[in-house]
């Protein structure tokens, strides 16, 4: 029933309420498109001026000869209706309705009677209370957030505005790279799992990451969900998590079942990763977005520090994964480049004298051991390495192995290992600043292969 | 399931929110689900011949429209061994409920087996207004009341997920048998929940169930439910 192609892969873009003035979000979006490199036809509608930003206006989308298949609607709440209809008659597909004062006020008439009219035009709407929305693969930028979004595979749904455009420059500073954002509101018609049916086939979408205050169809979010998860992880970030669940206790079933009790198991069932801050959503992005899937889950830790390594261990087996001695190849190998003081146990401790070239030995020998499936590499910056160097150090071994097998990195330290963290970060190699959250973000795709197994065999069972 | 529906539009028409015990008794198994041996006397005669035909012991419960909290009222006698015994409950319950709820329908008395007791589960489920029928599973008694060691799913499910809300609760090792106490039967237990998500699935008056306590007994015994509670929505 969902065909958002086309909202994603406009023929045309019309900005309704498009402005001269710079400081109207009419502008600034339009800025946006334009500056960001949409290159198909940008129409901007405003029936009081001739031109904005140079291109030539249009008093009413009617008027519009060429094919327009998204209207971005950024008028006042009152005239929505009639500008949905009359782009409706004109054969758009999508309305972007930005403008607020709709249901999150309490106008839910209002609301209805645009989804109402869009329905009988045949077209759908997104918002309103909206900030807009990006599809990085057509280079097109509709919102009024930071412009220069950072290309890549992560699609980002957020039910937020304000913390879902801060989000967005966030995504930037993170380095994370971004097929799609969508600002999604007050859910008037598009919903999650519209846009998680597109993205499941959208082959410039390999993670989802959704902002999450509730959805108001819970099953069909399980069976959309469930059947994404099977390709590729859908991470939540889902509001509200201290909310008691009361509800009438008239049975003891209805006292226990909170709605976040209800979220949580319904994010399991589905194989969606539920994450609990901001912070954790994007660690999970990075090795889930930037490392291939793991065969299995054994997992090897490296390290120069036994506290760090420890930190590490504990870490993982909070996420239920339990380090096993390391293959004897590889060990036999390890041996050679160190002394004889050295724990070849697992964590396999390079000791505090560890120079770079035996992160570089090491690592490279762990990536290509058959017997491990990810590796997890920890340094602590000591006096004799530099956290540059042992970064490049890494990268250097991922770069000859080729990237097989997911790795996660901890560097530890101060401004040298943020330094450290934003060289490996542009290589697309999950890195953090401390070895819980290195530790932890790759435990999400040892869990995600747990969640993708358990819904295939499911399927397998169904069929 | 004609009969159930019946049950459900009986409830309907007699304007409760809530199934009689014998009637939820009943709708659970239509569905195939292990209920306790009982039967449903409106005099003496009846009670004792229902008694005979169970066996003892049995426990007598008044089963009343306007009684929610039947020990309260005295409407409950448990430990029955004896005709005789059942013929003093019967009236006792009769006078206690006339005398501490006067005025109380009387829809009649539910003999039901009294049986032996083990570890006690509960399997509820509810219509969510957002994720529909949803069922849940825990162990009973201090664990779901203080612990609230509980266990959700959204139905339909499938076996799997059965398994996986089983064994997702605090207290698994419980049933799993521990200090020599003998693993439950799981078998049962599963096939129990996937009943109940059929019958909160298939009613959609159903607002919400509760099955507690159900007895889990050592593996390939089986299960039994002692009581059930159901609730229709508004």
């Amino acid at each position: 029933m969902s065909n958002l192609k086309d909202l994603f892969n406009p023929r045309g873009i019309a900005v309704i309420g498009a402005s001269r003035d710079p400081t109207k979000i009419g502008h600034i979006i339009l800025k946006n498109i334009v500056e960001y490199g949409y290159r198909r036809g940008i129409y901007p509608v405003n029936p009081s001026v001739s031109d904005v930003m140079g291109l030539k206006t249009y008093p009413a989308v009617s008027t519009i000869s060429d094919k327009v298949d998204v209207v971005i609607v950024s008028i006042p709440n009152t005239k929505v209706p009639e500008a949905i209809d009359d782009a409706g008659k004109a054969g758009v597909k999508h309305a972007v309705v930005i403008a607020s004062g709709f249901k999150e006020i309490g106008n839910v008439d209002l609301e209805n009677e645009v989804v109402r009219r869009a329905r009988r035009h045949g077209m759908r709407v997104l918002g309103p209370n909206i900030f807009g929305y990006v599809y990085t693969p057509v280079r097109l930028n509709a919102t009024f957030g930071p412009r220069d979004v950072i290309p890549g595979n992560v699609a980002f749904i957020t039910q937020s505005g304000a913390l879902g455009i801060a989000l967005m420059g966030s995504t930037i500073l993170e380095g994370i790279g971004i097929s799609a954002i969508v600002s999604v509101g007050n859910k008037s018609d598009i919903d999650d799992a519209d846009l998680l049916e597109f993205f499941d086939e959208d082959p410039n979408t390999s993670v989802v990451l959704i902002y999450m205050e509730g959805v108001s169809d819970g099953r069909r979010f399980v069976n959309v969900a469930s059947k994404i998860s099977m390709k590729k992880p859908v991470i939540v970030i889902k509001s509200g998590r201290t909310e008691a669940g009361a509800r009438a206790a008239a049975s003891h079933t209805g006292s226990l079942a909170g709605n976040v009790a209800l979220y949580e198991s319904a994010f399991k069932q589905s194989g969606v990763i539920s994450t609990k801050s901001v912070e954790e959503a994007f660690d999970f992005v990075k090795t889930l977005s930037w490392n291939p899937l793991p065969p299995g889950d054994r997992v090897v830790v490296i390290t120069n520090g036994g506290g760090a390594g420890v930190q590490a261990s504990d870490t993982l087996a909070d996420d239920g994964i339990y380090l096993e001695k390391p293959p004897q190849d590889f060990v036999e190998e390890v041996r050679k480049i160190l002394p004889p003081f050295a724990s070849l146990a697992n964590p396999v401790d390079l000791t505090g004298m560890a120079p770079e070239d035996w992160y570089y030995r090491s690592v490279k020998s762990a990536l290509q051991n058959s017997g491990i499936d990810a590796v997890l590499v920890l340094y602590c910056h000591t006096a004799l390495t530099s956290p540059v160097g042992v970064a490049r150090a890494v990268a250097g071994a991922v770069d000859e192995v080729g990237v097989r097998k997911p790795i996660s990195v901890a560097i530890i330290g101060g401004l040298e290992a943020y330094e450290a963290i934003k060289h490996l970060t542009n290589l697309k190699i999950p890195a953090y600043p401390t070895p819980e959250r290195a530790a932890h973000a790759l435990a999400a795709q040892l869990k995600y292969r747990k969640y993708r197994e358990y819904l295939i065999k499911k399927e397998q069972i169904a069929s | 399931m004609r009969e159930a529906r019946e049950i459900v539009e009986k409830a309907k028409l007699e304007g409760r929110r809530k199934l009689l015990e014998h009637e939820s008794m009943r709708l659970c198994e239509l569905y195939g689900l292990p209920v306790a041996k009982y039967g449903l006397a409106t005099s003496e005669k009846e009670a004792v011949a229902i008694a005979r035909e169970i066996g003892f012991p049995v426990v007598l419960k008044v089963v009343s429209p306007d009684i929610s909290h039947k020990t309260d009222v005295g409407g409950v006698v448990l430990g029955i061994n004896s005709v005789g015994e059942v013929s003093d409950a019967y009236k006792t319950i009769v006078a206690n409920v006339a005398a501490r709820a006067p005025g109380s329908r009387i829809s009649g008395i539910l003999v039901q087996k009294m049986v032996e007791r083990d570890i006690e589960v509960i399997v509820g489920g509810i219509r969510d207004r957002v994720f529909g029928p949803v069922v849940m599973f825990g162990l009973g008694g201090v664990f779901v009341e203080v612990l609230k060691d509980v266990s959700f799913r959204i139905a339909p499910l499938t076996e799997l997920d059965v398994e996986e809300m089983i064994r997702e609760i605090k207290g698994y090792k419980i049933l799993e048998g521990y200090r020599g106490s003998q693993p439950r039967d799981i078998e049962a237990l599963k096939n129990l929940i996937l009943k109940l998500a059929s019958i909160i699935s298939d009613i959609e008056e159903i607002e919400a169930i509760d099955l507690n306590p159900v007895i889990l007994y050592p593996r390939g015994i089986g299960a039994l439910i002692i009581d059930a509670r159901t609730i229709l929505g508004e």
